[in-house]
């Protein structure tokens, strides 16, 4: 039971990554595969955030902190959530977005071009134009 | 005095201010992309010089952006392996935008603001990627150069589109890869800056989580650079991509993702723990032989120039992988040296691609008939570039396969060294087979009952101009292989392996 | 951190994520993703991660959601069974996510127990930036700074690749000549006529609030969770809640495509410059408490912050533009003239 509450983040993140690997690799649709990189690439953030949270910890933001007269306040690290996971996470979050708009712009170009988003109908349309 | 201190930074600050100025100024008049792209490009191969030369007088820099310290803020290192890099990528690129200017202006008329800013933004990327020394910054800077990768590539018309989503899935799954080693690194340590990683993980050697972050990172950064078999979106994107975005991507990319396997080897986990520790070698090295052969016949069977040049891009870094894998002085240097070597030869085949496709509008073998008479100078040009792929002194080819051959030779995987040999045959066998193409005249025409004539219809200046420079920079380099390897190179082989 | 909720909150997130990649609609898929997202943002809360919430919520539950949909749109809902067997893909990608989940779970054996507070990741760097953000920068909370002074570095390239996203868009989809006409196979119509008065009316109400919170976001972001990002992105989605309620030419006439990428242009250079300005007043680059030079009364911990704001409204100005640039191409195919 120790084992099982300590360690089921990290098996939910794993079962996400192949729900999402599997959808990349496996799907005909194209944008079921763009599903499925979202999908991977949010199962990381989940891993990230899990190393960075705390038993009985705070959020990351200090509260009566304005002002120089919080200087009297004593800080302790073991009070605060871990904000260095919470950062880089932010930076995936935006990355992800970012080739989330690059793949669904490939994507309407692709249906522009040959009317179906199926892969297999593509390579068809492919090999008979070849 | 402000530039020589801050070379570090401004190399990677110049492009990316420069691509905003490109975007801005580009929606007023499109007349102005082009030179503001050449002037920071220029810009920034004097930045990444300056800092090889400083570099190469004081030692390895560190750089502190923010003015924190490290680990807790982020850091540039520059030391002799990534100075080395930093400078081919400058150079490339800087001629590589020389050779865009009219290539762009007729296969993407209505797209050149675009064009040039992303161009630059590649460029930031890659540049920033070779210079860091924070593991996660890398993996920005790896999105920076995808993202840009991906947008650039799916420019091209035909079957661009097609085999962009292919590289932007797999691309994903890479750069996924990629950090998730980090976050195991993460999790385990508590540090994200390499040197710092350096000191800490050789306590944790024995565990599995570094053993997977090590395989994590090492299956990213393959999936980036098209090893075998990991290559499927090699040679469809590099095909299809419009004929400036196949010089820049070719030889740089996956270039600077074999830096960044080789970084994350020796200055991450030690050499220690990858060679020692792991038992790796063995199966990697002959997968490098895989990947050898399997681009070399690959390239056999085509008839289309640029997908030829595609496989052979797939050979070249089989070479690399391999060459490090050995894990003995000679085998790292010559891997190191292939790198440079490499990223020029790559450089120069597409540009002769790209000028067949100006003049010809195709790029298929049969496109090539009569070159030779047509145009005298692009194909001396052409001629010492092949020289240099097949392996034959005193071009810079010869001399990076002649280091991995005694590396292998050192380390006794004489499959490696006879794999180097066949290419070597291969490449031979390809190369000739296009020079006697280029020999002979095109057919006699029908209507008129007589040959069509044949004039002298050269190449452009200013895309003949990069293939010539970097052809005679593959024989100076050749010639002073040992002096850059004595004073550059030796210094980045880890000291048990000399 | 009550570790039951987390565990149904997690269950739940799998089957939306089992269920988004199944249902054979694209529709349907996107808006279960949506509900993805935001179970995510209700994760993310539960183990104290407010700004990844944040920006979860704003970023990836709004944006990607409506994008999904703007892309189901242009394109077709019905995703057709497969064609031919194919059976040969479908085995190698099962064996791969096996292989790699099996590798995965070698590797979390030695991972330290969820929310320790004893873990290496704990231990080593973050106490310094939970002690020291105050003394250093004046500001309170702490995931701003980090993101925004320590690893400032960092955030000015995501500001970029989401500059570069914006850009490659309208690279990618803007055809000048040859335009070929998409025949929308199905029917689509989501809005008829003169029947969303309602729907119009109460989102003209809601776009000044949304704007004047993101504004609010983009300033408190110092001591409230917030930044520059989570506040571009509700400003953009203001202006593409305009968009999706009457009509793309009504944003084209407020903020046409020329303004869009001049404003995103702009934001990525404030953030720049403002780091160039540091290099040229002889630190490094990005070392804002060189400000304190120039600015006027002020001393080199408040000058980091002040670096830090002006940085996070360059970075709002930036994702507002690109963000209503993205929807707008994406729901226009390129054209521009009529969307959702």
């Amino acid at each position: 039971m120790e084992y099982l509450v300590s360690h089921y983040n990290y098996w939910v993140y794993i079962l996400l990554m192949m729900v999402g690997l599997y959808a990349m690799l496996a799907k005909n649709n194209l944008i079921k595969k763009v599903i499925g990189m979202s999908i991977f690439q949010t199962a990381i953030i989940v891993f990230y955030v899990s190393t960075g949270a705390k038993r009985e910890a705070s959020i990351p933001i200090i509260a009566h902190g304005h002002g120089h007269d919080a200087a009297h306040t004593v800080i302790e690290a073991a009070h605060y959530a871990n904000p260095l996971p919470h950062v880089l996470m932010l930076t995936a979050i935006v990355v992800s977005v970012g080739t989330l708009g690059v793949a669904l712009a490939i994507c309407l170009g692709i249906y522009r071009r040959y009317k179906t988003l199926e892969e297999d109908e593509i390579q068809e349309q492919l090999h008979d134009s070849l | 005095m402000i530039l020589y201190e801050q070379s570090p930074a401004l190399l990677v600050v110049i492009p990316l201010l420069s691509a905003f100025a490109i975007n801005i100024f580009g929606l007023y008049n499109r007349r102005l992309c082009f030179p503001i792209a050449f002037l920071a490009l220029a810009a920034t191969l004097g930045a990444a010089t300056m800092t090889l030369a400083r570099v190469l007088q004081a030692g390895p820099i560190s750089y502190r952006l923010g003015g924190w310290p490290p680990p807790f803020g982020i850091e540039y290192v520059i030391d002799h392996l990534n100075g080395l890099v930093l400078v081919t990528i400058a150079f490339v690129s800087f001629l590589a935008v020389i050779f865009a200017k009219l290539s762009v202006e007729k296969e993407l008329p209505d797209k050149i603001p675009q064009f040039y800013t992303l161009f630059v933004l590649l460029v930031t990327g890659l540049l920033g990627m070779t210079a860091t020394g924070d593991a996660f910054n890398l993996y920005v800077l790896l999105e920076i150069a995808a993202l840009t990768g991906y947008a650039l590539i799916a420019l091209g018309d035909n079957r661009a589109l097609v085999a962009s989503f292919n590289y932007v899935i797999l691309g994903t799954i890479g750069a996924s890869f990629y950090l998730l080693g980090v976050g195991h690194l993460y999790i385990m340590t508590g540090s994200l800056n390499m040197g710092d990683l350096l000191t800490i993980l050789p306590g944790l050697y024995a565990t599995r989580a570094i053993f997977v972050a090590f395989l994590l990172v090492l299956c990213g950064v393959w999936l980036k650079m098209a090893f075998f078999p990991l290559h499927t979106w090699l040679p469809n994107a590099y095909t299809y991509a419009p004929s400036a975005v196949g010089c820049l991507v070719a030889p740089l990319v996956t270039k600077v993702s074999v830096y960044i396997m080789i970084r994350v080897m020796l200055s991450v986990f030690s050499s220690h723990y990858v060679f020692e520790v792991l038992a790796l070698t063995g199966p990697i090295v002959w997968l490098a032989v895989a990947a050898i052969i399997f681009g070399s016949i690959q390239a056999l069977a085509q008839d289309n120039l640029k997908k030829m040049l595609t496989y052979l891009i797939v050979a070249e870094v089989g070479y690399m992988v391999g060459g490090v894998w050995l894990a003995t002085g000679y085998g790292i240097s010559g891997a190191i040296l292939h790198i440079v070597n490499d990223a020029l030869m790559t450089f120069c085949l597409f540009v002769f691609a790209g000028i067949v496709t100006y003049k010809t509008g195709g790029h298929m073998l049969s496109d090539l008939q009569g070159l030779y008479r047509k145009m005298p100078v692009t194909m001396t040009g052409f001629t010492v570039v092949a020289l240099s792929m097949i392996g034959v002194p005193p071009t810079a080819g010869f001399f990076s396969k002649w280091y991995l051959i005694l590396g292998a030779i050192e380390a006794g995987s004489y499959h490696f060294m006879v794999a180097l040999l066949v290419s070597s045959l291969v490449n031979a066998i390809l190369f000739f087979r296009i020079i006697e193409i280029t020999f002979f005249e095109p057919k006699m025409d029908h209507h008129t009952g007589h040959a069509p004539e044949i004039t002298i219809n050269e190449a452009p200046f200013s895309m003949l101009m990069p293939l010539l420079v970097v052809a005679l920079g593959l024989i100076i380099i050749g010639i002073y292989s040992g002096t850059i390897v004595t004073n550059i190179i030796q210094h980045s082989v880890p000291g048990g392996l000399l | 951190m009550i570790w039951q909720i987390d565990l149904s909150v997690l269950s739940l997130i799998v089957l939306c994520g089992f269920a988004t990649i199944m249902v054979k609609d694209l529709l349907s898929a996107a808006i279960i993703f949506g509900a993805y997202s935001f179970l995510m943002c209700l994760l993310w809360t539960e183990m104290g991660a407010v700004d990844v919430a944040f920006t979860e919520a704003s970023v990836g539950a709004g944006v990607s959601t409506i994008l999904f949909i703007a892309a189901a749109y242009q394109t077709t809902r019905i995703v057709k069974p497969r064609k031919s067997g194919r059976i040969f893909a479908k085995i190698v990608a099962l064996a791969a996510s096996v292989a790699m989940g099996l590798v995965l779970l070698a590797a979390q054996t030695n991972f330290p127990g969820f929310a320790d507070p004893e873990s290496p990741a704990s231990l080593h760097l973050s106490p310094y930036y939970i002690t020291q953000t105050l003394a250093d920068t004046a500001v309170p909370n702490m995931v701003t700074s980090v993101l925004a002074d320590y690893r400032g570095f960092d955030t000015m390239f995501e500001t970029a690749v989401i500059f570069t996203a914006g850009l490659a868009v309208i690279a990618i989809l803007r055809r000048v000549k040859h335009i070929d006409r998409c025949e929308l196979p199905d029917p689509y119509t989501i809005s008829a006529g003169s029947q969303d008065n309602i729907i119009r009316f109460v989102s003209r109400q809601l776009v000044p609030f949304m704007q004047l919170f993101a504004l609010y976001v983009v300033a408190h972001g110092h001591h409230s969770p917030g930044g520059g990002f989570q506040g571009g992105v509700i400003l953009g989605a203001s202006f593409i809640l305009l968009a999706i309620t009457y009509d793309i030419q009504l944003v084209q006439q407020r903020m046409n495509e020329k303004w869009n990428i001049l404003l995103g242009n702009i934001g990525v250079l404030i953030y720049a410059s403002i780091g160039f300005i540091c290099l040229l007043l002889g630190a490094n680059f990005l070392d804002y408490s060189m400000l304190s030079k120039i600015l006027p009364a002020t001393d080199p911990v408040m000058a980091r912050s002040h670096g830090m704001l002006g940085i996070e409204i360059g970075v709002a100005i930036a994702v507002m533009a690109i963000v209503v640039t993205i929807y707008l191409n994406l729901a226009s195919n390129g054209k521009l003239d009529k969307g959702l």
